[in-house]
């Protein structure tokens, strides 16, 4: 039975979940009373993850592993649900009766997502996925006005669908292949017979899924429609703890190849680089900032894929830290978004105009976290891209790094642009004063601080991110 | 040279330098709005004790002795090799000190600002001190941070203080830059990853040296990368724009501080790191100097805005720095770092002096002034003290920097020197001309009623004029610490 506690992160999550069925069942449940509870049982919740990190062990026949890399990336999913949350306070793009089902949905994606990272077994980690999926698939069309954003739900079932086709698709030529649907196994096996099509082409599908959970390119098309329309909450969600599960499944699957194949290698560039290109260029036209953020996301899928590819500790490990800084930095960014759009409307770039006198707190966090996400030293994304680069040249990949450099400056130009509008404009028009609470304040200030701080003094987190990925096979 | 982990010979005074403009900062951004005048205050005290702490650098630095002083050197991030290092050499001991005067000169020269006081002088700051990492540290993982911290603030800078096409300029010069470190950083990293992944610090790197095909590489990628910021030709476009475009403390600060990081960290982590790469490249180096002199020259001519004007004759200064610099001659370096030093101090005068014309006329256009000298005698002097500098005039600093670059780059360059020196000949012609233009001729009657600039607006350009002078008079005094640095360097070549 001792087993069981190896289990505690996930169980709590099924607790909460449940809570909030009960709750969503409720005629009229008050939203600021969910509000709260859902805010303590998130903390809690982060808590109880954190104190679970140091678990090690096997559970449901060896398809489930609970190891340091998985515990870190459950405290990064819990950390992300827990700043989802504590946005909620203004939920007002989603109608105050589904808020029960708002928070059911957020909690069963995340105790998916969990699931997702210990699962080491090709069906566990396929349920795991399509679990979270379904939850996201309900949540992005849960708008106020849903008639308008409906495109966008179905846009995003319908891509996801594909790629877990493709995916399911691609696992059935590794376990043709290998005889085998654990990932133990299959990276024994595996390198040997990497040379034959099938396999190749099965694990470049395999990974599909997860291509599209972090939208790289071309797994990217319902990345700029799905961010604008789901409610900003979720997009936030989206954009911050659904894309830690997808780093480290696809950490967990390029490992399987063991760094064998040649070919392999080279798709990923290519699909690096074009992630990387086509992400920055495309977003330098965009006018609605979550649209803007959407197309930087493709890039910043392509840069962390960098360090993956390297397929050395070192490249894992500056994976892992670019993950976590990006989780940061873009929960920076989208609280920003929220709070100075609190009737959840979407924000277009103009309307931030005069940030700097209606918040000037609100403005510096977001100053900083662009210019964490554009590379900018000293934020922990420089950090981050620092050490990407970094093992990116220790496997001798010079010009892919030159690439990643000439893509980090025309981002530059973007972020550049937001900044402008929060620093240098001057509004048209009066825009609805941004209401910042003292709960509001202490957050940011703590995302300068954690943005700072771990840029200048990086040494612990990598030393963290190392350890980390030292229990992958 | 072995040193232990840590190592603080005596008071990090480098550090104090360093953490007295982050403290600045930070004590300017907690000053209430509504106190502009408290800022100027607490900004002018930074500063004076950033000049007095260099000056101590400048005067205890021992030439005799040579090699690193004042070190510090802590471990950073242990999985990588990074270190905490500060020290002071031959090299940056004049940075640092010209660093400082330009600080200190330009708070004074913004002593009448009265838009978002506050924000001017902390993002100032900012920039100064990532300007000042870069000349302290040996660490590349620093070099590369304080750099880059160094150039952001460049942006809001130009853009919020700035004038004519403020938006645009300032938006190409931070793009520009940050191609340049685009490049400077995969540079840095292939050297880091060569030497097996182990250290940042630049004399290890110096010490475990490299293939001849890695130099060559790392070479051309470190200089073209902070070539773009040290204006080499055909990378300079950026800065006349910018230097238009800024206000007056920001152009003395970048055309006077920033632009000789770019020189400086080819000198520093090139150069050092790739001797064999310079010998390689040194040709392309010595010829797009060459044009770099002649090119601003002549494009200097043709311009109407004083601005325009000084900027270009700044691409063809520091056309001068490259030139020496790719000598590789004991004489050629010696005047290209005293040459970094004297037209970092000649740039901040000169945009100083019209600077104050700008304030008072609202306009640099040279047909619409004219006569200047008679209604402000004391504000055109020193515009033309500082054009006599800029073409060499004896006595004044940079004549000894610009003597030596040339007569090492004929030695070394026949046609390329001669081309160069023809070049400065041009140079001469453009300044006299703007000098006769703006500040002699016909009275501009629209002028008269301006007052001449009071003493305390004019301070910050005596203290110019006094060090461009002092030097030009003693020039032992400061070549023989850029010696100290250059000797050993050379004869390691």
């Amino acid at each position: 039975m001792m087993k069981w506690t190896l289990f505690t992160p996930e169980l709590y999550y099924v607790a909460v979940a449940s809570v909030f069925f009960v709750c969503s069942l409720e005629k009229k449940a008050d939203p600021r009373r969910l509000y709260r509870w859902a805010v303590i049982l998130a903390g809690i919740g982060l808590a109880v993850t954190v104190a679970c990190t140091r678990m090690e062990g096997f559970l449901f026949f060896d398809s489930y592993k609970v190891d340091l890399f998985s515990q870190v990336f459950k405290v990064f999913l819990a950390l992300g649900m827990f700043f989802v949350v504590m946005v909620c306070s203004e939920l007002y793009g989603i109608e105050p009766r589904k808020h029960g089902e708002f928070y059911f949905l957020l909690s069963i994606c995340t105790l998916a997502m969990m699931m997702l990272v210990s699962a080491v077994e090709l069906l566990t980690i396929y349920i795991a996925l399509e679990l979270s999926s379904y939850s996201l698939y309900l949540l992005v069309p849960m708008r106020h006005r849903a008639d308008e954003y409906v495109e966008t739900g179905i846009k995003y079932f319908m891509v996801g669908a594909t790629a877990s086709a493709l995916m399911i698709f691609g696992m059935s030529y590794l376990f043709g292949i290998t005889h085998t649907t654990y990932v133990a196994d299959i990276i024994q096996k595996l390198p040997d017979v990497l040379g034959q099509p099938a396999a190749l082409v099965g694990l470049l599908l395999a990974l599909a899924g997860f291509f599209f959970k972090q939208a790289l390119f071309p797994f990217h098309i319902w990345a700029p429609d799905v961010y604008q329309g789901a409610a900003n909450q979720v997009t936030t969600y989206i954009a911050t703890a659904s894309k830690m599960a997808a780093a480290a499944m696809v950490i967990r699957f390029v490992g399987m190849s063991t760094g064998q194949s040649e070919v392999f290698i080279q798709i990923l560039v290519v699909l690096s680089i074009l992630s990387m290109t086509f992400g920055n260029l495309v977003a330098i036209v965009q006018k609605d900032i979550k649209r803007l953020l959407a197309y930087s996301s493709i890039a910043h899928a392509g840069y962390m894929l960098i360090g993956i590819l390297c397929m050395t500790q070192r490249g894992y490990s500056s994976a892992v830290y670019y993950a976590l800084a990006y989780l940061v930095m873009n929960f920076a960014c989208f609280m920003v978004i929220i709070k100075v759009a609190p009737d959840g409307h979407n924000l277009q770039i103009k309307e931030l105009a005069g940030l700097h006198k209606r918040s000037p707190l609100l403005a510096m966090t977001l100053m900083l976290a662009l210019f964490g996400l554009a590379g900018i030293p000293p934020t922990l994304g420089f950090t981050g891209k620092f050490l990407v680069f970094a093992a990116a040249l220790e496997k001798g990949y010079l010009l892919l790094v030159i690439i990643g450099m000439i893509n980090a400056t025309i981002s530059l130009y973007y972020y550049l642009i937001v900044i402008k509008a929060a620093y240098l404009l001057e509004p048209v028009r009066e825009y609805a004063p941004v209401r910042v609470d003292a709960w509001t304040r202490v957050m940011s200030a703590v995302l300068v601080i954690v943005m700072v701080y771990v840029g200048i003094f990086p040494d612990r987190f990598v030393a963290l991110a190392e350890a980390t990925v030292a229990v992958l096979p | 040279m072995l040193m232990t982990a840590m190592e603080f010979a005596q008071f990090p005074v480098l550090s104090a330098i360093l953490f007295s403009t982050l403290l600045a900062l930070l004590v300017i951004l907690f000053i209430p709005d509504d106190r502009p005048h408290l800022v100027k205050q607490v900004s002018l005290g930074f500063a004076a004790l950033g000049l007095a702490l260099s000056l101590y650098v400048y005067v205890a630095f021992d030439p005799q002795k040579g090699g690193l002083q004042f070190v510090e050197r802590v471990l950073w991030v242990k999985s990588l090799g990074i270190y905490y290092f500060l020290a002071a050499d031959g090299i940056n001991v004049p940075m640092i000190l010209l660093t400082a005067v330009v600080l200190f000169t330009g708070v004074l020269t913004m002593w009448e600002l009265e838009k978002r006081v506050k924000e001017y002088f902390a993002l100032t700051y900012l920039l100064v001190a990532g300007v000042y990492g870069v000349f302290m540290s040996m660490d590349l993982f620093f070099i590369f941070v304080w750099y880059d911290v160094s150039l952001f603030p460049m942006y809001p800078l130009i853009a919020i203080w700035g004038s004519t096409r403020k938006e645009y300029g300032a938006m190409k010069l931070t793009l520009y830059l940050l191609a340049g470190s685009a490049l400077i950083l995969p540079g840095i990293l292939y050297l880091w990853a060569v030497a097996g992944g182990t250290t940042f610090d630049l004399f290890e790197l110096q010490r475990l040296g490299f293939d001849v095909q890695v130099q060559r590489i790392a070479f051309v990628m470190l200089y073209l990368g902070f070539g773009i910021l040290a204006g080499v030709w055909p990378f300079h476009t950026w800065s006349p724009v910018g230097h238009v475009a800024a206000p007056t403390a920001v152009s003395m600060i970048h055309a006077g501080v920033l632009m000789k990081l770019g020189a400086y960290g080819i000198l520093r982590v090139g150069m050092t790191l790739c001797p064999e790469g310079l010998v390689y490249w040194a040709d392309l180096m010595a010829l797009l100097a060459t044009i770099g002199i002649v090119y601003g020259a002549f494009v200097g001519l043709a311009q109407t805005d004083l601005k325009y004007v000084i900027g270009y004759s700044s691409v063809s200064h520091m056309g001068i720095v490259g030139l020496g610099l790719a000598t590789m001659t004991v004489d050629g370096i010696n005047g290209a770092v005293f040459q970094m030093f004297s037209h970092g101090i000649m740039t901040a005068l000169f945009f100083s002096a019209v600077g104050y014309i700008y304030d008072k006329t609202h306009t640099k256009m040279i047909p619409e002034l004219g006569g200047l000298s008679k209604t402000m005698p004391k504000a055109s002097a020193f515009f033309i003290l500082a054009a006599f500098c800029g073409i060499g005039v004896p006595c004044m600093s940079s004549f000894w920097a610009e003597l030596l670059v040339f007569i090492s780059a004929v030695k070394t360059y026949p046609v390329r020197g001669i081309l160069a020196v023809s070049g400065l000949v041009v140079s001469a012609l453009f300044m006299l001309r703007v000098v006769q233009k703006t500040f002699y001729g016909d009275k501009n009657p629209k002028w008269e009623h301006i007052p001449d600039v009071p003493l305390f607006l004019a301070s910050p350009r005596i203290i110019l004029v006094g060090i461009l002078i002092f030097f030009g008079l003693f020039p032992r005094l400061i070549l023989d610490i850029i010696q100290s640095a250059v000797v050993p360097f050379v004869n390691s070549l």
